[in-house]
């Protein structure tokens, strides 16, 4: 059978309960918001092909629950993953520092080279927010990951967010390819198609990425 | 659609050619086909078929497999890498088809520049010509592998690919090697007729959901699952679940029922009919012979028609299918063609064959119609179709016209005459029977002699008339033996037999203690198929048609075998079978044994003695639950009531008061007097509980409302840094400050928190404190409450207020006794009121590091905390507040805990609110401890509980930890109940508060435990059902005492994966294997939600409440792991589903997520019970 995607990347979300994740993968997925979502229990994920740079890339993207009383099952998903989104909540300090400790929790847990990824949800609202896109990025910077701030409600980021990731992913896995075996041909065709952003202005005039 | 699948599912079975290639083109055609199945489906499901779908570029892929295979490049000059493209391109002069497609790719495929700049992104709304349209469907292809198939893509959504393809096929000579697959007269037909089906789908570029590319949803493929079963088997034929055919059982099985036809050809079998006719998987061709003639019941004279002889796993089996059949198959190029003619047919044709209609896929091959029965089913009618065990006897009768050959069956019955040409036909098709006889069976008497040279005919018997001798002619037999004319009668004989009582003797022999098949009774009595394949799996396979052998052909047979010199070696190979089934039979033993010990570890899942059902068809309705009560309101006879809920459960009227008794709330035989007592006793401790962390909740919220507004205001101070020389000082201070304490800084604090309270104050909670800052209109506020208080006891139930009062009553009879418990209550209490005692003294006196922070932090007006506004503003209201709060209503009780709280600005225990002076003066009456509750009651005599909230606030100097764990618990149960079945109509705000006061008031008793995601959703149905909060929380205290080992701090979850694991092995030996392969049993994560909520979130509400009832009931009657047995009736339900797409552990959580919510509970409920009955039926038996 022909396979229908080129890649298949697996990817996580982590960060404290109620900062948002499974807002951010339904967003992602199936491109809608809905205020009263539920507890994620156990681990759920969700599936969508993307189109980069002309291969197919399909993401399973699993969805954790935050508390860190499950991790036992969520670490489970850790090994096999190949970038990790670590979500906290702008309104949420207290999320924003345990950052620093979910990021502890992929370095034992999860492969060394997986990609990785800050996103400071919720950044819609600004009127509660506690944690200033510059401690994020901050925070991006010492540990050498890309940050940008995201809003699952107002649509604002997220597809950006598992783009690049997925685009860091693949070229990763191509770099790695081509050391294994030498050079088929040089990368310089790569065509590389706008950002499938919804709304480019926006993002640039409010959040950064590094 | 259906008639699409059949063929493509029954083509598998196609000839195989004797090329070489031949295994290429089978697999290139079988992707095909796959592709196509796969893409009609979806385009069933959903209506239509995106272009950009996973399915299109499959199948693309497919078709440019099967199109590249043999073609000839060189000659054709084509050398690109998409060669079928400049095939394309090359066929497009002489297809008109062609042509258009040709023109629209070279459009398509001149624009890509063009594409590119526009714009990656599709705008489905932006019209655009259709030519770019279709184009744009290629943006995927820029890519190498996709551009292969732009040209197919687009001939598809262009419809015209079957029509090339047919083209080709036609003029296949002209471009493809000859044993290329477009060549092949079959294989060529088979592609562009295959095609005619997604040619006519409709195509869609519209940006919908699916435009996301996700896999089939779970409904899809349950739909789908749906679909084919209802081509392959009715729906209502479930297939048992109970299941222990091992997989080499499995295929013998099926084999038979599918080979030992009933001789007449049904209807279902007509498209087997004509496919078994060659060879196959199934059967092997031995003769066949065209131009037959045979003369059926009601036909004037005898027709022609081939004659076949099959060996298949059953035996020999003999066919003759009339030419008008044979031909008419010839003739239609394949299956292929039928197929497109059927189409055709079907809608033209307005008569119904009685035949057909009966035997509905025979339309396949109906054509022609003309009366009640279409001709088609005529001829297929007179076929004839023998099974050679099923004959006795093989009459010849030759003369110088022909040789007829007659088949008398075991019930005497003649077969109508098979006239051979002449020509030594006969005799051939003799011999191939004899061989094909071999080694279980023989012609007798023999056909072939060993003795002579040459072949020997018609040894022994002869009946009616002597025979002319031929046996000892050697040489001329055959010329001889054409010639002559005569009859001849043979025997057929089957040894096997013989064969299985020698091997069932031997067996016996080697002292296995009990006979072959009674370790597999147990097994085999609970299911409805296993009893027969487990049979057929011990006895040889051609027994199967054998049954009603007459014995008395045994002595001869076995005589036979002794004298023939080929007896050692048949002796061999009784011994190699022999050991072959024993060795068989070793292993099957062994893997029974294993059964065994499975089965005995489950032996602890259910109960041993099984509860009978009877009369309990309605469950326990309202009106069986007030006879079993008596005039006391004592229900005694819980057996009952255990066994009425278990099998039916409750009516939804009475669950309210059933469900205390099923989770062991209320004793039975309780009176209702003694239940009203023990409500009462259960509202004062859970109100007791409450008054507790309602005080810390108090200090929490304070802190949070600092390091809130701490954080705003650094926020503030970094964003609208106009002049950050002068800020820098004091915003450092500030941060030490939030560091160290989360104090409150008071220049921001004050308006977020007065917000806040009163939020909170809007809400009606049995209790709430306000804060000081609101002192102003706290007896506007109390007469508020009071207000709220009584509205909530009219919308609910009335007996709130009232029982809070008769306790209060209570209470105030004896302070005494309530002062000490309140005291003595939690052991903490008293530590902590010793520490509160010497912190305040501490912070008080000494005015410590704590303390100037404090100070520092109470801001610019409150440097010395005895800052004259303050104290003016809030202790003097404060005192006023607490007398407001005692004349109106008691149930405010914890109203002056502010106050007292504020007073605990004893560091950083307590918020700092208040001024030092009124710290000052509490502490002082925590001096005394005691002493300080006892003034307090004095003064107000009826506010029991306003006494216990200063008490415990007093107290409730917490110890930092203390308050910081409950803070942690306290910010995430907030966070949970508010997302809590939002979706849900009884979770309004103010249920939601009380949601969140029995989580708390949990959390509280268990602080140690603390509260873990997933018991809101416990709680949530029985708050649902009772109600009232205190009733809730006891239920709820009672659910968690099973539930919280499931929980990551317990054990009991991978124990359940265990046992999962071990129920499925046993039960359902398929879906084992499957899972097996993927992993072991520590990834059912897929059941991790289901054990841990008691498939709260898997149902809908309703059926929760059903599903718990029974669980609780289960308890008792059957099972203490109820849970196990709904979670296999679960995953039972769609083990078709599961099996059918292979899923692993991955599909399958994603299968169940997406299925919540939309199961058939009562199905899967009983389903359940049965299964429980199953295991306890199997362990019962053992």
């Amino acid at each position: 059978m022909a396979k229908t995607y080129d890649y298949l990347f697996k990817l996580l979300l982590i960060g404290d309960s109620g900062v948002g994740k499974t807002s951010i993968l339904f967003r992602f997925s199936e491109d809608a918001f809905n205020i009263s979502f539920i507890s994620t229990i156990g681990i759920d994920f969700k599936i969508r092909t993307i189109d980069l740079d002309g291969k197919k890339v399909k993401l399973q993207i699993w969805d954790t629950a935050g508390q860190e009383r499950f991790r036992t099952i969520t670490t489970a998903y850790y090994r096999g993953s190949m970038g990790i989104m670590l979500v906290y909540d702008v309104t949420n300090e207290k999320s924003f520092e345990n950052i620093k400790n979910w990021i502890r929790n992929i370095e034992e847990n999860a492969s060394a080279d997986v990609e990785k990824m800050i996103l400071g949800n919720k950044c819609d609202l600004d009127a509660k927010r506690q944690v200033s896109k510059e401690r994020g990025e901050q925070l991006a910077v010492e540990y050498q990951i890309k940050f940008v701030e995201t809003s699952a409600k107002d649509s604002l980021n997220v597809e950006y967010a598992f783009y690049t990731l997925a685009r860091d992913i693949k070229a990763k896995m191509e770099k790695k390819q081509e050391a294994s075996n030498p050079p088929a041909r040089s990368g310089a065709h790569q065509i590389k198609p706008n950002d499938p952003m919804r709304k480019p202005t926006s993002w640039l005039s409010r959040c950064s990425l590094l | 659609m259906a008639a699409q699948n059949k063929v493509e599912s029954d083509s598998d079975q196609m000839p195989a050619a004797a090329d070489p290639n031949a295994e290429q083109k089978e697999r290139l055609i079988a992707s095909v086909k796959k592709e196509v199945k796969q893409l009609m489906e979806e385009a069933v499901t959903r209506k239509f078929v995106h272009e950009d779908s996973g399915g299109v570029t499959a199948l693309c892929g497919a078709v440019e497999a099967c199109l590249g295979q043999g073609l000839r490049r060189r000659a054709l000059g084509l050398f690109k890498t998409s060669s079928t493209t400049a095939l394309l391109h090359k066929i497009a002069k002489h297809c008109p088809e062609a042509a258009l497609v040709s023109a629209r790719v070279l459009a398509a495929e001149g624009a890509p520049a063009t594409r590119s700049a526009s714009g990656v992104e599709r705008r489905p709304s932006a019209p655009r010509p259709p030519l770019s349209k279709r184009g744009s469907g290629s943006l995927l292809s820029q890519s190498p592998p996709q551009s292969k198939y732009l040209w197919i893509r687009i001939a598809l959504f262009e419809r015209q690919l079957a029509k090339i393809i047919e083209h080709l096929v036609n003029n296949a000579t002209r471009y493809y090697e000859r044993d290329a697959l477009v060549a092949d007269p079959d294989y060529g037909s088979i592609l562009s007729s295959l095609l005619v089906g997604p040619c006519a789908l409709e195509y869609s570029k519209a940006k919908a959901p699916s435009c996301f590319w996700t896999d089939p949803p779970a409904d899809e493929l349950v739909q789908r699952h749906r679909m084919s079963a209802g081509t392959t088997t009715p729906p209502s034929v479930r297939r048992p679940i109970l299941n222990f055919r091992r997989s080499l059982n499995a295929s013998s099985d099926d084999s038979v029922s599918t080979n030992t036809g009933t001789g007449k050809t049904g209807g279902s079998t007509a498209k087997d009919y004509v496919e078994s006719l060659h060879q196959n998987s199934t059967a092997t061709l031995l003769y066949g012979k065209n131009n037959v003639r045979v003369q059926p019941k009601d036909t004037e004279e005898p027709m022609p028609g081939y004659l076949s002889l099959h060996q298949t796993a059953a035996g020999l089996v003999i066919k003759w299918t009339p030419n008008q059949l044979m031909n008419g198959y010839a003739e239609s190029e394949g299956i292929d063609k039928s197929y497109r003619c059927h189409l055709v047919h079907a809608s033209a044709c307005q008569n119904t064959c009685i035949l057909c209609s009966l035997a509905p896929v025979c339309t396949v091959y109906r054509r022609v119609c003309s009366g009640p029965l279409c001709i088609d089913c005529v001829y297929w009618a007179m076929s004839l179709q023998v099974c050679v065990w099923e004959v006795v006897y093989v009459h010849v009768h030759r003369s110088q016209a022909s040789d007829a050959l007659i088949l008398v069956g075991q019930d005497g019955v003649q077969r109508p005459p098979i006239q051979f040409p002449k020509g030594g036909h006969l005799l051939s098709f003799l011999s191939n029977l004899e061989t094909g006889l071999l080694p279980h069976g023989q012609l007798d008497p023999p056909l072939w002699s060993q003795r002579g040279t040459g072949k020997v005919f018609g040894r022994g018997k002869i009946r009616r008339r002597p025979m002319p001798s031929l046996c000892e002619s050697g040489e001329t037999e055959e010329a001889e033996w054409e010639e002559a004319a005569g009859d001849y009668v043979f025997r057929i004989v089957n040894n096997a037999i013989t064969d299985r009582e020698a091997m069932r003797r031997s067996l016996l022999e080697r002292a296995v203690h009990s006979p072959p098949r009674t370790p597999r009774r147990p097994l085999a009595s609970t299911s409805t198929t296993s009893s027969d394949s487990s049979t057929m799996s011990v006895d040889c396979p051609p027994s199967a048609g054998f049954n009603g052998h007459p014995p008395q052909i045994l002595p001869p047979s076995v005589q036979y075998t002794e004298e023939v010199p080929p007896a050692s070696i048949e002796l061999v190979c009784s011994t190699m079978r022999r050991q072959i089934i024993s060795r068989a039979f070793y292993g099957w033993l062994a893997y029974c044994r294993h059964l065994s010990t499975v089965r005995t570890h489950l032996s602890g899942l259910v109960h041993p003695n099984i509860v009978p059902r009877e009369g309990t068809e309605s469950g326990l309705t309202e009106e069986l639950w007030r006879t079993m009560m008596d005039n006391k309101g004592v229900i005694s006879d819980k057996e009952e009531v255990y066994r009425q809920v278990y099998y039916h459960g409750v009516q939804h009227e009475i669950r309210r008061e059933v469900w205390p008794y099923l989770l062991g709330y209320y004793e039975f035989g309780s009176t209702a007097e003694e239940r009203a007592e023990q409500d009462a006793a259960c509202r004062r401790q859970y109100e007791t509980t409450m008054s507790e962390w309602l005080c810390v909740e108090a200090i929490v919220r304070q802190r949070d409302r600092e390091a809130t507004a701490a954080s705003i205001a650094r926020l503030s101070e970094a964003s609208g840094r106009p002049k950050p020389v002068e800020n820098t000082e004091p915003c450092e201070v500030f941060e030490d400050d939030y560091s160290v304490i989360s104090d409150n800084p008071p220049v921001v604090s004050p308006e977020p928190s007065e917000n806040e309270q009163k939020r909170l104050d809007t809400k009606p909670v049995l209790s709430r404190a306000p804060s000081i800052d609101e002192v102003d209109n706290i007896e506007l506020d109390s007469e508020e409450k009071e207000k709220e208080i009584k509205v909530n006891g009219e919308t609910e139930t009335g007996d709130n207020i009232d029982v809070d009062i008769d306790s209060l009553k209570d209470l105030d009879d004896d302070e005494e006794v309530h002062i000490k418990s309140v005291v003595e209550n939690p052991d903490l209490r008293r530590e902590s009121i010793a520490e509160i005692k010497r912190i305040a003294e501490d912070i008080v006196q000494k005015g410590d590091g704590r303390g100037l922070l404090c100070s520092v932090d109470s801001a610019n007006v409150n440097i010395n905390g005895s800052d004259l506004r303050s104290s003016l503003d809030e202790n003097q209201p404060s005192s006023q507040q607490h007398t407001s709060v005692i004349i109106t209503n008691p149930s405010v009780d914890l109203a002056p805990s502010g106050s007292p709280a504020s007073g605990g600005n004893t560091a950083n225990v307590s918020p700092a609110r208040s001024p030092l002076g009124v710290v000052r003066e509490e502490s002082h009456s925590a001096g005394a401890s005691f002493d300080m509750l006892e003034p307090t009651n004095d003064q107000r005599p009826e506010t029991r509980s306003n006494c216990v909230s200063p008490a415990s606030s007093n107290g409730g100097v917490y110890s930092n930890e203390l308050v910081e764990s409950f803070a942690l618990n306290l910010h995430r149960i907030e966070k949970d109940v508010q997302r809590c079945d939002r979706n849900y109509p009884f979770f309004t705000d103010e249920n939601l508060d009380k949601l969140r006061n029995i989580m708390c008031t949990f959390v509280w008793e268990h602080l140690d435990t603390g509260y873990m995601q997933g018991m809101c959703d416990l709680a949530a149905p029985l708050l649902v059902m009772m109600r009232e909060e205190a009733v809730a929380h006891a239920l709820f205290a009672r659910l968690m005492e099973r539930a919280k080992d499931n929980f990551p701090s317990g054990q009991a979850m991978d124990a359940h994966f265990a046992d999962m694991r071990s129920l499925i092995q046993i039960l359902d030996c398929e879906l084992y294997e499957l899972m097996h392969a993927h992993g072991d049993y520590t990834h059912f994560y897929f059941c991790y939600r289901w054990f841990l909520l008691d498939f709260k979130r898997e149902l809908l509400y309703q059926d929760v409440f059903s599903a718990w009832e029974l669980i609780w009931a289960a308890r008792y009657v059957a099972s203490e792991h109820m849970v196990l047995f709904i979670a296999l009736a679960l995953l039972e339900t769609y083990r078709d589903v599961i099996l059918a797409n292979s899923m692993d552990f991955t599909d399958i959580i994603k299968f169940f997520n997406e299925m919540a919510e939309r199961h058939d509970a009562s199905a899967v409920l009983s389903l359940a019970r049965d299964l429980v009955l199953q295991v306890q039926t199997l362990i019962e038996n053992k």
